[in-house]
């Protein structure tokens, strides 16, 4: 067979896409168990962190909005917890917000996944930050850039003004999404 | 045989210095501005990208004479793809941290114009076993190059080396070192320094 010819040309890209096909198929079976497993690792580290002491997490889903539902030994619901996305500086930030809902308040926040620039914007995720949030009536919060005077006022990251902004975003919408579902119990 | 041996010490060598895929043919420019904001992420993306180098030149210089010259860009993207794909589950499967911090970069292997350049130069016309030791020498030099750039710019950005805090409070982060700015700066000095270096009598 001639080697330039159309034939040739189209066997030799079917039979390098056919092979690596089949080579990848094995791959993604064998990988996708553990790609899985540490997305799930990430998340219920993160509801754990947003529902401190809770001996029971239930996963409910109402109007296709997952929410987690936390209790203690004595089945008495000490929290609830949920997911939410809003963009970031570089790309989308997802966070677990949890809240108590017998006083309003935020609970605690943890930060699923980001795209922020290190040594700034991924700053978010450290202890110091997202700390501030921690004790927050529900509403909208304010950012300020000094020690926060007010309980509404969220003290912002030197450096990281977008990607601070954003979390507080995050979070009130999250607040919300909570207190539209469960508000009126 | 210590002559066979010698050559191909010679085509390892290359990548590190004289030829050295960053500083001297500048390509892969990509991956080098873009992740290097931190010494572990310049390393990561070192491996992540010789791994791929170095199995894509071997295969590719095995089945060199099989595949008609036509569409021998197309068959190599499509091995090259193959192997990137595979990183790319591998990482996020061992090692979901470093996947976090490289993210769609891992992907971008594909278009590296480092990968497809040695095929092109070098895989589809020479031996295996010259392939082998040409995607070692110029993986090595890729990753020495990243890492570097990374320890720089994390030092300066952020004050520490490989994540270990070096310098104290009083030290204000230049912050633009972790931006792209700051990769074009270091680079730009980094080849400058090379160029005196190198520069011949």
């Amino acid at each position: 067979m001639e080697k330039n010819s159309n034939l040739s040309l189209i066997l030799t890209l079917v039979t390098i896409g056919l092979v690596s096909a089949f080579i990848l198929s094995f791959v993604y079976l064998w990988t996708t168990p553990y790609i899985e497993a540490n997305q799930a690792e990430v998340r219920r580290r993160a509801i754990n962190e947003v529902l401190p002491g809770a001996e029971e997490i239930e996963e409910i889903d109402i109007d296709g909005e997952i929410f987690y539902e936390a209790y203690d030994q004595d089945n008495r619901q000490i929290g609830v917890a949920t997911q939410h996305s809003g963009a970031g500086y570089n790309g989308m930030i997802d966070i677990m917000v949890g809240v108590n809902l017998d006083d309003s308040k935020v609970l605690n926040i943890s930060i699923v996944n980001h795209e922020e620039t290190p040594g700034l914007g991924a700053r978010i995720t450290e202890e110091g930050f997202r700390s501030h949030f921690q004790e927050k009536p529900f509403g909208d919060y304010q950012a300020v850039s000094t020690e926060p005077t007010d309980p509404m006022e969220v003290e912002i990251i030197a450096g990281a003004t977008i990607s601070s902004e954003a979390v507080i975003k995050i979070v009130e919408n999250a607040v919300e999404k909570i207190n539209t579902v469960y508000g009126g119990r | 045989m210590t002559e066979k041996a010698k050559s191909l010490f010679q085509i390892f060598k290359n990548g590190l210095w004289k030829e050295n895929p960053v500083m001297v043919l500048v390509i892969g420019m990509c991956p080098t501005l873009a992740v290097t904001n931190t010494g572990a992420n310049g390393f990561a993306m070192g491996i992540a990208t010789a791994f791929v180098l170095i199995s894509s030149e071997i295969v590719i210089s095995i089945i060199k004479n099989l595949i008609p010259s036509n569409v021998r860009i197309p068959s190599f993207i499509l091995i090259i793809a193959t192997f990137v794909t595979f990183t790319d589950y591998f990482v996020r499967a061992f090692f979901p941290t470093i996947a976090e911090s490289l993210s769609i970069f891992i992907p971008l292997i594909v278009v590296n114009c480092l990968i497809l350049g040695r095929q092109e130069a070098f895989a589809s016309k020479n031996p295996t076993h010259k392939a082998i030791a040409d995607a070692v020498g110029m993986s090595v030099g890729f990753t020495w190059v990243l890492t570097l750039l990374g320890i720089i710019r994390e030092f300066f950005g952020m004050g520490s080396i490989f994540g270990l805090q070096l310098l104290g409070e009083w030290y204000r982060p230049m912050v633009i070192m972790l931006l792209p700015g700051g990769a074009f700066l270091t680079l730009g000095l980094m080849v400058g320094i090379y160029k005196h270096l190198s520069r011949e009598g």
